[in-house]
């Protein structure tokens, strides 16, 4: 497999403090990669960098052949990102899902179309939930709206940062369901943070261990 | 108190029989009040997000300055805007003195202050989250300011409100900038002040119920937007 993602000699530093430090790191395209590790050290930094949210202070990332030098919104379309605790905006289950469809100028029935899909997906039937407000949901059905939204733009790479963590396990095994049939379905390439090893080991083809800012071999 | 009962009295009967002297002021007071609170909006909504989104050299003491502008006495602003319009002033020959869009720059300059503080706080309030989820799902930044813009729709609402109730129930640049011209620019808070002068009790009371009305009404419907504010 091609190295979508081909990082090196990668610093990063917040108020002078070094929070990781890579001296190569490759994510193939199509495959589903693990990051494991203890809270601070240096995975959630990482995610950032490959979301194109984050620079280094030096180092070079290379995406898809082509040296990063600018966060541009063009390649910020190919790649999304779904938190532990992700914003839902103030408006209706399909007014969540179908936000990055609008943005890239999708038309009523593709939106429609991908909204529903997107929905079942993630195990939410679009009768009951497309006109919820976002004030209506649980905290499992947030998470999974917010995973809806990202799977509806079909990403070319879906980081997923503890996406799991805070949520019960009818809501956790339905997002482990959907991560899985994205990959399946489109060939996305997956980057998973998780502190359930029993999943990360599951169903990654490769797992990266971060401790202290650096990857341990 | 026999005074204030016939008062109210004839307050009600001035209301109901629909006194034109009565309804002008009503009138042009809603007139002025709507076209203050939409310029206030369209000038200051912008300038509050600029002001709360961004970080820049000088932040601070803007926001000072906004925030002192917020208890301006409005009969200072009343004279500023009357040096401006007055026919020695620099707009003097825009012939503005003594009208209702005169009136209405003035009221603006009240309101902006608010809605300017209340929607720098509100953007400033909005979850760090928002602008990374923004970001996430392939937004350019003219999507990040829309939305964010969006996003912060019931703070908004509450800044127009809350700049309303100061514009409506302002006296000092209704009665210098507009000069309380009977079927012209009186507005209901010029009129009180004229009539409770003449002992005319009646009038005075009859708008001031209708002064209320509009604050009551104005109150009531935000109780609902303050729920999904804080949402």
């Amino acid at each position: 497999m091609n190295a979508l993602y081909r990082l090196s000699k990668i610093v990063q530093q917040y108020n002078g403090r070094t929070v990781l430090e890579l001296d190569e790191f490759q994510v193939p395209e199509g495959a589903i990669v693990g990051l494991s590790g203890h809270n601070g050290s240096g995975k959630s930094t990482l995610m950032r960098m490959l979301a194109f949210l984050e620079h280094p202070v030096s180092g070079n990332v290379v995406y898809d052949g082509r040296k990063i030098v600018d966060l541009a919104t063009g390649l910020r379309r190919e790649v999304t990102m779904l938190t532990q605790e992700p914003y839902l905006l103030k408006r209706s289950v399909f007014r969540n899902v179908s936000y990055g469809l609008e943005l890239r100028g999708a038309g009523r029935g593709e939106i429609e179309s991908s909204v529903n899909e997107a929905l079942i997906l993630v195990g939410l039937d679009p009768d009951v939930f497309m006109n919820r407000q976002w004030y209506e949901l649980s905290g499992g059905e947030a998470q999974r709206v917010a995973l809806a939204a990202r799977l509806a733009i079909s990403p070319r790479v879906l980081l997923l940062d503890e996406p799991t963590a805070s949520l019960d396990r009818e809501s956790t095994l339905l997002i482990h369901q959907a991560a899985v049939k994205v990959r399946e379905k489109n060939g996305t390439t997956l980057v998973i943070v998780s502190h359930d090893h029993n999943w990360l080991e599951d169903v990654s083809d490769i797992i990266f261990k971060f401790a202290g800012g650096r990857m341990e071999y | 108190m026999d005074f204030i009962l016939s008062g109210f009295i004839q307050a009600f009967v001035l209301l109901f029989s629909g006194d034109p002297e009565t309804y002008t002021a009503i009138s042009t007071t809603l007139c002025v009040s709507t076209i203050s609170i939409l310029a206030s909006l369209a000038i200051g909504a912008p300038l509050g997000f600029l002001l709360g989104y961004h970080n820049f050299y000088g932040k601070k003491a803007v926001r000072t300055v906004v925030d002192t502008l917020l208890s301006f006495p409005t009969v200072v602003i009343g004279l500023l805007v009357y040096a401006f319009l007055s026919r020695r002033g620099p707009l003097g020959d825009l012939g503005l003195l003594f009208t209702v869009p005169g009136i209405a720059i003035g009221q603006t300059l009240l309101g902006l202050p608010i809605v300017v503080a209340m929607m720098a706080t509100a953007v400033e309030s909005l979850d760090q989250r928002l602008k990374n989820t923004l970001l996430t799902l392939g937004a350019a930044h003219r999507h990040i300011l829309r939305t964010t813009l969006w996003e912060a729709r019931y703070s908004l609402i509450l800044a127009a409100a809350a700049a309303y109730g100061r514009i409506v129930s302002e006296i000092g640049i209704s009665m210098m900038v507009g000069g309380n011209i009977k079927w012209h620019t009186r507005t209901i808070t010029t009129a009180i002040a004229l009539e409770t002068g003449k002992g005319e009790f009646a009038m005075g009371i009859a708008l001031g119920l209708v002064l209320m009305l509009i604050a009551f009404a104005v109150n009531f419907s935000m109780s609902g937007i303050r729920k999904r504010a804080g949402q």
